[in-house]
């Protein structure tokens, strides 16, 4: 008999067995505590279920209706656009669906975009913001966006675009099977902004800025990615905006992302010349607008989005 | 398959389990497969490279055993030794010297000289099992172990997933025997590994990756320019990040090595509480330190030939474990500074140095003397460590130039906080088992009680576990 068998009823054996157990049972646990906290306390996770659930219902306006827009993108939208007041600024001429989530970029919306139409949703028009950064960068945010975003099929996809290797994958696949591998992050923030004095604006500046390449890697990079999206919002009838919104020190970067959707045939926004927004108007991280930039950067959005849509005779004769 | 990921506890769990279920032939064949398809994980190319050196060293050791007198017995132990570091040179430094020599001959005037470099990925753990391999090689050519005659077993030794990618680096003398002869389950030692595995993984997913947010911060520059206060916490941070997680790494593979029947020796004894660079290097990556000792310092001649040749025998072996690291000038700068502190060492306390060639030094008997050593030595190792993280040596001295601005800001405050959250238990736990003289926090408790522990742990490890999956620091290496 093997030594492993004869042994079983040994303390050592039975303690091993009842650890596994333990280490079972608290996983369980810590699942159903996530789904719980995610569904009931999550403002984030409520806003982009909503949100969400919104965008999926968007369909072409009929005639004589405002023209239907889902505009998605990041922090720098969530921050800096005040909504409500940009829908009934322009509620006449669009009719804008939302949805922000913090820390994504370009994979992350081309599979949540994908996700949308495949599920039903027509826009007319997708306004992407995530900024030239975020745009550029090769990851997606790893909370919230596997668990609402992607599909199991995606998450391979994403595995592969971003070279990952068999850990991350199945990690990635991990955190959008499961709740609390999704947002095991977000607890543990929870629990440190109760224990070390200002943990959130630490962990703003800790968050690393990924450098903005230049051109030429710039259009190498940039052109595929707009193509795609593109190529996927023109399939299902929709056009595509790339929108970029302020941030220090990227006058560059905007005026090379304009370059590079101009060939790629992708129309580009800039409300605001980041270059005249004074730094008074941004939050300490020198990155999102603070509110007084965000009702700036909201009316010029709500000036320049129809007026690129719908043209500048169009839009006066609605108004 | 990193240590600290689910993938490797749905590979593991299944492994135990039918491994204790096989005799010890049948052992022997699923955990070398095991262990390859754990390596193949990463890259399946590399595992060509591994089976094909593991090979060829299996060969050639059969040819240098003084016994069978053969003619061209030192031929073939030199060709072995050319063959793995010639590997080890191709993938890991042919670049960083070809980058090297052309950057001098640019300095000399000489541009556009042709030199190819070949841009190879760096296969995992090749440091490693090369490493073993030599030991291996040379420890057959003097006599010292038997020849391994199954492939099987000696393929083992080489590529147990346990050890493969970041050691601890396994002697011939200690492990080979292990997988030659057969291994009976021990319900203790079983449970030891399980608690080694939980003590790992709390210092690698609490405190190293937790630690490692604020060192990349600190050296991306996101808390802004270098000054005191931005240095001391890259430094300390970093000192508990590596720290973490190598003894970390080195702790789960010991635990997995136990719940197979195998034991490993120890890698880490608390280095932070060393009173002397000597001393840390006696507690801190030990399988390296004692495989750099008894197979380069000692050959050279070590501490038997005069001042002189002592000190340059520590200095050439210090840079060489720098390099051994990584290849970049910042690695040999390490290893430089602790081939300059260790002879200066040896000078200001030679009577105690002699003494404690085959022991570790004895630490002065006074509180503070004590302490006071201790600090000395943790801040001449934070020092190094600096061009250790370090990009390029330019990084590292305009980091290091940072000391002589006091400037604070607020924001420091909370950095600091954080870092201590994280540092402190460890450091208690480190006086506690130097104290105590045990392998991990309450070894000799009862077992009730150590299982309500690692249930504490895993739930702490939900909690607390830094978010990213950050790869073990020594992977690079």
């Amino acid at each position: 008999m093997p030594s492993f068998i004869s042994n079983s009823r040994h303390p050592a054996v039975t303690c091993a067995k009842i650890l596994f157990a333990i280490c079972a049972a608290l996983s369980i646990c810590f699942e159903f505590l996530s789904d719980y906290l995610l569904k009931h306390h999550s403002e984030t996770y409520a806003r982009i279920s909503q949100q969400y659930a919104d965008a999926l219902r968007v369909r072409p306006a009929k005639p004589g209706e405002p023209m239907s827009v889902l505009m998605v993108g990041n922090s720098l939208l969530l921050d800096g656009i005040d909504v409500d007041r940009l829908q009934k600024l322009t509620s006449s001429q669009l009719d804008i669906h939302p949805i922000f989530l913090e820390a994504t970029g370009y994979y992350d919306w081309l599979y949540a975009l994908r996700r949308l139409f495949q599920e039903g949703s027509r826009p007319q028009v997708v306004v992407l913001g995530v900024g030239v950064n975020a745009f550029l960068s090769n990851s997606v945010r790893r909370e919230y966006a596997p668990l609402m975003f992607f599909d199991l099929k995606d998450t391979y996809n994403i595995a592969s675009d971003l070279k990952m290797d068999r850990t991350g994958a199945s990690n990635l696949l991990l955190e959008h099977s499961s709740a609390f591998w999704d947002t095991r992050s977000v607890l543990r923030m929870q629990i440190l902004k109760h224990i070390v004095p200002h943990c959130g604006e630490l962990f703003l500046l800790l968050k690393p800025q990924p450098p903005v390449p230049s051109e030429p890697e710039f259009g190498t990079i940039a052109n595929p990615r707009l193509q795609q999206l593109r190529r996927m919002c023109e399939a299902y009838g929709a056009k595509l905006i790339i929108l970029v919104p302020p941030t220090p020190a990227s006058e560059d970067a905007v005026h090379e992302m304009t370059l590079a959707s101009r060939s790629a045939g992708v129309e580009t926004l800039v409300p605001l010349d980041p270059a005249v927004l004074p730094a008074n108007y941004y939050q300490a991280d020198a990155i999102h607008l603070n509110s007084e930039g965000a009702a700036i950067f909201t009316v010029a959005l709500a000036t320049c989005l129809p007026r690129q849509l719908l043209g500048h005779d169009a839009v006066a004769s609605r108004d | 398959m990193l240590f600290d990921s689910p993938a490797f506890f749905l590979f593991l769990i299944p492994v135990v389990f039918f491994y204790w279920r096989m005799n010890h032939r049948a052992q022997n064949v699923f955990l070398l497969l095991a262990s390859y398809f754990f390596y193949g994980w990463w890259d399946w190319r590399f595992l060509a490279l591994m089976i094909g050196s593991t090979t060829m060293d299996f060969l050639i050791a059969q040819k240098i055993v003084p016994a069978r007198q053969n003619p061209h017995r030192k031929q073939w132990f030199i060709f072995s030794l050319v063959l793995n570091f010639t590997i080890l040179g191709i993938f890991k430094y042919f670049d960083f010297f070809a980058g090297s020599f052309v950057g001098m001959l640019d300095n000399l005037g000489l541009h556009h000289i042709p030199l190819p470099l070949i841009h190879v990925i760096l296969p995992p753990g090749i440091s490693f099992y090369t490493f073993q391999e030599v030991a291996y090689i040379v420890d057959v050519y003097k006599g010292r172990i038997e020849d391994s005659r199954t492939f099987y077993d000696y393929g083992l030794f080489i590529s147990f997933f346990a050890h493969l990618i970041a050691g601890p680096i396994q002697r011939p003398g200690h492990l080979l025997p292990q997988t030659q002869n057969e291994r009976t389950f021990d319900p203790d030692r079983f449970f030891d590994g399980l608690m080694l595995i939980f003590s790992g993984l709390i210092r690698k997913c609490i405190v190293a990756d937790n630690c490692a947010l604020l060192v990349d911060a600190v050296f991306g520059g996101q808390l802004g320019p270098p000054n005191f206060w931005v240095v001391l916490l890259g430094t300390y941070g970093f000192a508990w990040q590596v720290y973490g997680d190598f003894s970390g790494y080195s702790d789960i593979a010991r635990g997995c090595a136990q719940l197979l029947g195998f034991h490993f020796m120890v890698n880490f004894r608390q280095p932070f509480l060393a009173h002397r660079l000597q001393d840390f290097w006696r507690r801190w990556h030990i399988s390296l330190s004692t495989w750099l000792r008894d197979y380069l310092y000692i050959p050279m001649g070590g501490s038997r030939l005069g001042t002189w040749k002592t000190i340059k025998n520590l200095f050439l072996t210090m840079v060489l474990a720098g390099l051994w690291h990584g290849a970049n000038w910042t690695f040999v700068i390490f290893g430089a500074i602790h081939g300059i502190v260790l002879p200066i060492e040896r000078f200001f306390f030679p009577a105690k140095a002699r003494a404690a060639a085959n022991s570790v030094p004895a630490p002065p008997t006074g509180f503070f003397a004590l302490w006071a050593q201790r600090i000395l030595t943790f801040n001449i190792l934070c020092l190094s460590l600096a061009f250790f993280r370090a990009t390029s040596l330019h990084a590292a001295v305009q980091f290091l130039a940072g000391l002589s601005n006091f400037a604070w800001q607020p924001e420091y405050a909370s950095a600091f906080f954080l870092l201590c959250l994280y540092s402190v238990p460890l450091f208690l736990i480190d006086l506690h088992l130097e104290a105590t003289d045990q392998e991990y926090p309450f070894a000799n408790a009862s077992y009730a009680f150590r299982t309500a522990m690692a249930a504490s742990a895993f739930a702490a490890l939900a909690l607390f576990s830094g978010s990213n999956l950050n790869a073990f620091v020594y992977f690079q290496f």
